[in-house]
């Protein structure tokens, strides 16, 4: 593996940051190492620096794309942590649902939105619960919308399909059954659930454009590997994205004191929600 | 012995008895069964980490048959089918359905013995994963416990600390009653 030299540290940590977002001090250097080596090696560069240079100059960002595939963790899980999704059923969607019910002769209009949905297990993972919640989910409009800064993400979440190291861990049976066809090794979540579905590339780092309000947003996980100033950017955001009524979701050990007062924090259960104040 | 528990299946009684032998000699737990329906029976009755089946077997239960129901219990058993040359096809077939590998007659053991080492090795590695995932997870929830109630106690004090300066800030109400009933939200929180 090639070692990152000291002096170079602090270049590479500017660049991943300005593309991705993610802030990697010192103490993380290996990180850098475990994740980018294998990328200093295939475009033949001898130093860390030196393929943050060719990434810069490439006109086609297929460098810098290669970059954000390696450095951005995509650890994700089927239902990961109970807690959120038990949330969404019991608490969240009633309400959200009731909010919007019988205001017009239109279908109810629910927007739900996955900020950093990876590989798509997490939106996959809401309409499933909608699917169990709602006998007749057609009654309403659902938009689910799934957004993550990596293009090789979005195109596995797209296709939706997850050998079974991605898929048992998490996954009642009973909804790998209902949900899932094997396909091979793997399992393909079915057309009924894909389609409920919209997946997209987006930066968060990056303006907004064109999303719309929300009513629920989940954002987990993610903001962990954000400088506290991009945190209060980020927030700040989201919250100009969220309904004024509209719940947001983030990690279970993540917190917003001090980062954005506009959301107030609520508990159901054993998790947290933010409203806007 | 070694770590991994493997049911091997073959209506041939000279292969199967081989096979078992080879494999008890190289310190695995070994299991045989003559036939689809013995496989079944010792499947539904303990877990194995190995299926070896033969693909072509006489009667309802064939190799693809085992594959299915050893998946169908236990979607980490890993089945390596052994087929004639002439039914290669066949055991493509069957890797598509999730078998780990097929083996073509005769059997090469030293080939043999390479899969179920790498087997082993992935299943380790695989159990190391889930050790690491539930160390995680408990955790992640004693962690995330503590922050839930930070966050609900840190927004309670901020309210109180609102209502504070609001009560401070009311020049409408005379100076000791304010601050009266601002040592009272005080006290409280």
């Amino acid at each position: 593996m090639i070692k990152i030299a000291p002096a170079e540290l602090k270049t590479i940590s500017q660049y991943i940051q300005q593309i991705t977002g993610i802030f990697l001090d010192q103490s993380k250097s290996y990180l850098f190492e475990t994740r980018l080596s294998s990328v200093v090696e295939a475009q033949g560069c001898r130093s860390y620096q030196e393929l943050c240079l060719k990434a810069q100059r490439e006109a086609n960002k297929k460098i810098e794309k290669e970059i954000i595939d390696a450095i951005t963790t995509n650890e994700t899980l089927f239902f990961r942590d109970k807690g959120p999704f038990e949330l969404l059923q019991h608490k969240i969607l009633p309400e959200v649902i009731d909010a919007r019910s019988g205001r017009s002769p239109l279908k109810p209009s629910i927007k739900i939105w996955s900020a950093a949905s990876s590989t798509g297990q997490e939106l996959y993972s809401i309409a499933i619960v909608i699917k169990e919640l709602i006998r007749d989910a057609s009654a309403y409009n659902f938009t689910l919308l799934g957004t993550d800064i990596s293009e090789s993400a979005i195109v596995q979440a797209s296709y939706g399909k997850y050998n079974r190291f991605e898929i048992e861990r998490g996954l009642d049976k009973r909804f790998l059954q209902k949900y899932f066809t094997l396909f091979g090794d793997s399992w393909k979540i079915k057309d009924e659930i894909r389609a409920m579905a919209t997946f997209k590339k987006l930066n968060l780092m990056q303006p907004f454009t064109n999303l719309g309000k929300f009513d629920i947003i989940f954002c987990r996980n993610v903001a962990i590997y954000f400088t506290l100033d991009d945190r209060k950017k980020l927030f700040n955001k989201l919250g100009e994205s969220l309904a004024d009524d509209g719940f947001l979701v983030i990690g279970s050990t993540e917190s917003l004191t001090g980062i954005c007062p506009q959301f107030i924090p609520k508990r159901h259960l054993r998790s947290i929600f933010y409203q806007k104040k | 012995m070694k770590n991994l528990s493997i049911l091997v299946v073959d209506d041939d009684p000279v292969i199967l008895h081989l096979l078992e032998q080879r494999l008890k000699r190289e310190n695995y737990q070994v299991q045989a069964a003559g036939d689809g329906y013995a496989a079944e029976r010792l499947l539904r009755q303990q877990l194995f980490d190995v299926v070896l089946t033969d693909l072509m077997m006489p009667g309802d239960i064939g190799g693809i048959e085992v594959l299915e129901i050893a998946k169908e219990i236990n979607q980490n058993t890993e089945v390596l089918l052994i087929t004639a040359h002439s039914s290669v096809h066949s055991a493509v077939e069957a890797m598509k359905k999730g078998a780990a590998d097929y083996l073509e007659k005769p059997i090469n053991f030293d080939e043999l013995f390479l899969r179920l080492d790498k087997i082993a090795n992935l299943q380790t590695i695989l159990r190391n994963a889930e050790d690491l995932q539930v160390a995680m997870r408990t955790t992640e929830s004693a962690a995330s416990g503590t922050i839930q109630d930070l966050e609900i106690g840190m927004a309670r004090l901020r309210q109180n600390l609102d209502r504070v300066e609001e009560i401070l800030r009311n020049e409408g109400q005379a100076e000791d009653l304010r601050i009266e009933q601002a040592l009272g939200i005080l006290a409280e929180s």
